[in-house]
């Protein structure tokens, strides 16, 4: 009732003094239902002529009033759900808005560290061209672009976006039957990692053999780091301490020199788990 | 000499008394202003000028907040003609634009305007805009217009009205008047007045008729009103609640409140018909409904979630959405021309704020920073809200722009001002 009143006050300024109208109406209803009581029992006293004529009235009143009594009883009731239904709407409204941000939020933290590691490799690739163009060996296909690989990645990755994410699985995998060797392959097992651990049910073990082939295949990639941390969460998942905390101690030990947010995450997860 | 200085006061005198309801107080402006000198227009006509067409475009640009209109006392000449133009004594003083004009004609009026860029040395507007004398205010401000679009890129909303209620204490009792004036304060006219409130002015798409809600026959009812025949309409009288008129953008419905089924809801009226549609059905409290310029959606307050808050209606579905999730008061929207600004007004400890939330962002800014803000209405061009709001315990109309930064006050001489609503492009 009080909120509501508040309501009202504010809402004064803006549309007026009638918005209290709502009530006004409850209160006629409930004085309209009291006069109801009052002339209803006039037809009843004449076919009592033995009665005193002020008596009918007040022999009738009582059982008239508790029902008045009751009506009124009823109304207050039904307000006082309307103003529980009203606030627990406003709890639902409000929480389904946070879910949705926060929803939003991990596709975001996805996507930006997908930027950065996507970055790291674009800076990397130019000096492994340069290593391979001074010692004069020919290009190796891995850091250049095959034709339709980054549209193909971009579109596989859009699913990730618009978290598709078995379809995104579908389209990683046929990315690395296309471009085995591409420049975004390591980015592509990264990505199935991931994505085997979103989708329900998780598959830990396809999760596992993903970060696994890119540690194997790309030790020298700016996923690395990314992946043993990844490694080790999964094996924690699948109630493998020691080798979860091997992978994450290897995350610290190897590259806790760099910027990579895998160390903090590593122990953060040590710090939290073990 | 003698007869020219007499008409000359007469005409102030006239001015001044024209100009008694709201004054313009610039309160802040960008930081870097474009230099713009609007040199005094040159009066062929007989006698002395109507109006000092520049003058009224300089207040105009400087009220955008984003140009800095150079002084008269600063101008080394004067040139009303291309060929009186040297580029060297604007770039002196550093003056980057440079507008000039002649006014001519009698009951028709003629303003013809040169606007030159003084660094590229180049005329970028030659133009000219006509019609009756009485109107020759509304033609400056429509240079205004062409030369604020040419410079931001933006379609200026100088030549524009403004709705608003003023109120002042009279032999003993509130009179309550419905004015309408230009958008730059000035020019008001009564529109209707009443020793009861009036409330909720609101304009038709067409820019000549509007809405609002009466007390005069000591009920609240909704009225329509044409500015330029003057009928008057009463177009409801239900029991209970009659309020928030809000036209649609095709003009041919309004969207309104009625408490006549119980709880406040809203209400679509068809205008050819006179047919009512209940748009919502709730025990709560519907209420100030604002349109989606496309027509489709609705959006409204209402305090079904507990606490007021904003809502948008899909009219066709019936699908009903919230919009505000920031704080426990969100009230009285409504949408500039993009769709996508909404302006509003917001709760924040305790004090009522003008807020801009972007539709699509979903991000909420809170643009007053006085206490008790409250009706905000926004500029065609969707620039500028123009809210209502207490200073020194007085009502008084304020505007802000849409990113906060320029803000200028239009307080009146006497009374209070109330509930101001910014007019559709007029032309």
């Amino acid at each position: 009732m009080l909120p509501r009143l508040t309501l009202l006050v504010g809402l004064a300024l803006a549309a007026s003094p009638v918005l209290s109208q709502d009530y006004i109406d409850l209160e006629a209803e409930r004085k309209a239902a009291a006069s109801a009581e009052v002339s209803q029992p006039a037809p009843v006293t004449p076919s009592e002529p033995a009665a005193p004529v002020a008596a009918a009235p007040v022999s009738a009143s009582p059982a008239e009033q508790q029902s008045g009594q009751n009506l009124g009883e009823l109304m207050y009731q039904l307000q006082l759900l309307q103003q529980e239904v009203m606030n627990l709407r406003g709890q639902v409204e409000e929480q389904g808005h946070q879910l949705r941000q926060l929803k939003q939020q991990s596709l975001e933290r996805y996507l930006d560290l997908d930027k950065r590691l996507g970055a790291g490799a674009v800076a990397t690739s130019p000096d492994a061209s340069k290593v391979v163009a001074a010692t004069a060996v020919a290009a190796k296909p891995s850091v250049t672009e095959i034709p339709g690989e980054t549209e193909a990645y971009k579109a596989a990755y859009g699913l990730v976006r618009s978290q598709r994410f078995d379809d995104a699985i579908a389209a990683f995998d046929t990315f690395l039957q296309s471009y085995p060797d591409g420049r975004y392959a390591a980015n592509a097992h990264y990505w199935l990692g991931e994505l085997y651990l979103v989708i329900t049910p998780q598959d830990l073990e396809a999760s596992r053999q993903a970060f696994t082939l890119l540690l194997r295949e790309y030790p020298d990639n700016s996923k690395v780091p990314d992946a043993l941390y990844k490694l080790g969460k999964v094996y924690f998942l699948k109630g493998n301490s020691a080798k979860s905390r091997e992978y994450l101690e290897r995350v610290i030990a190897e590259f806790g020199d760099s910027d990579s947010s895998a160390v903090k995450l590593a122990k953060d997860f040590l710090a939290e788990n073990f | 000499m003698k007869q020219l200085l007499f008409t000359m006061l007469a005409f102030l005198l006239l001015v001044a008394q024209a100009r008694a309801e709201l004054v313009i107080e610039i309160t802040s402006g960008r930081d870097n202003p474009t230099a713009i000198a609007v040199v005094p227009f040159a009066w062929s006509g007989f006698g002395a000028a109507p109006e000092d067409v520049a003058d009224v475009i300089q207040g105009d640009l400087m009220r955008s907040g984003q140009f800095a209109p150079v002084s008269n006392n600063d101008m080394l000449n004067l040139p009303t003609r291309e060929d009186e133009v040297f580029y060297r004594d604007w770039r002196t003083t550093n003056t980057e634009y440079l507008l000039i004009g002649r006014v001519s004609g009698e009951a028709t009026v003629t303003v013809e305007y040169e606007l030159f860029d003084v660094f590229r040395q180049t005329r970028i507007i030659a133009a000219s805009e006509s019609g009756p004398v009485a109107e020759l205010r509304m033609l400056a401000h429509r240079v205004s217009d062409k030369v604020y679009q040419q410079l931001t890129g933006i379609r200026g909303a100088f030549a524009t009205r403004i709705l608003y209620v003023a109120v002042n204490r009279e032999g003993g009792e509130d009179v309550y008047r419905l004015m309408v004036a230009d958008a730059d304060g000035v020019r008001d006219k009564e529109v209707t007045r009443s020793t009861q409130p009036i409330l909720s002015p609101s304009w038709a798409p067409d820019g000549k008729r509007i809405a609002y809600v009466s007390f005069e026959t000591t009920r609240p009812a909704i009225y329509m009103h044409n500015l330029v025949t003057g009928e008057k309409q009463q177009l409801t009288n239900f029991k209970g609640l009659n309020g928030a008129p809000a036209w649609s953008p095709d003009g041919n419905s309004m969207a309104m409140v009625l408490s006549k089924d119980g709880s406040p809801d809203l209400y679509l009226l068809d205008l050819a018909s006179r047919q009512f549609r209940r748009l919502t059905r709730h025990f709560a409290i519907e209420t100030e409904p604002s349109w989606m310029p496309d027509g489709l959606s609705l959006v409204f307050t209402s305090d079904r979630g507990g606490k007021p808050q904003i809502y948008r209606l899909d009219i066709a579905t019936g699908d009903t959405e919230r919009m505000t999730y920031e704080g426990s008061w969100n009230a009285r929207a409504s949408i500039a021309a993009d769709g996508r600004t909404m302006v509003m007004v917001h709760r924040a400890d305790g004090n009522f704020h003008i807020a801009v939330q972007d539709l699509e962002r979903d991000q909420l800014s809170i643009l007053t920073s006085t206490a008790l803000d409250e009706s905000p209405s926004v500029a065609p061009n969707g620039s500028m809200v123009l809210y209502a709001t207490k200073r020194n315990g007085r009502g008084i109309l304020a505007a802000v722009s849409v990113d906060g930064g320029v803000r200028f006050r239009l307080p009146s001489r006497e009374g209070d001002v109330r509930e101001p609503a910014w007019s559709p492009y007029l032309d």
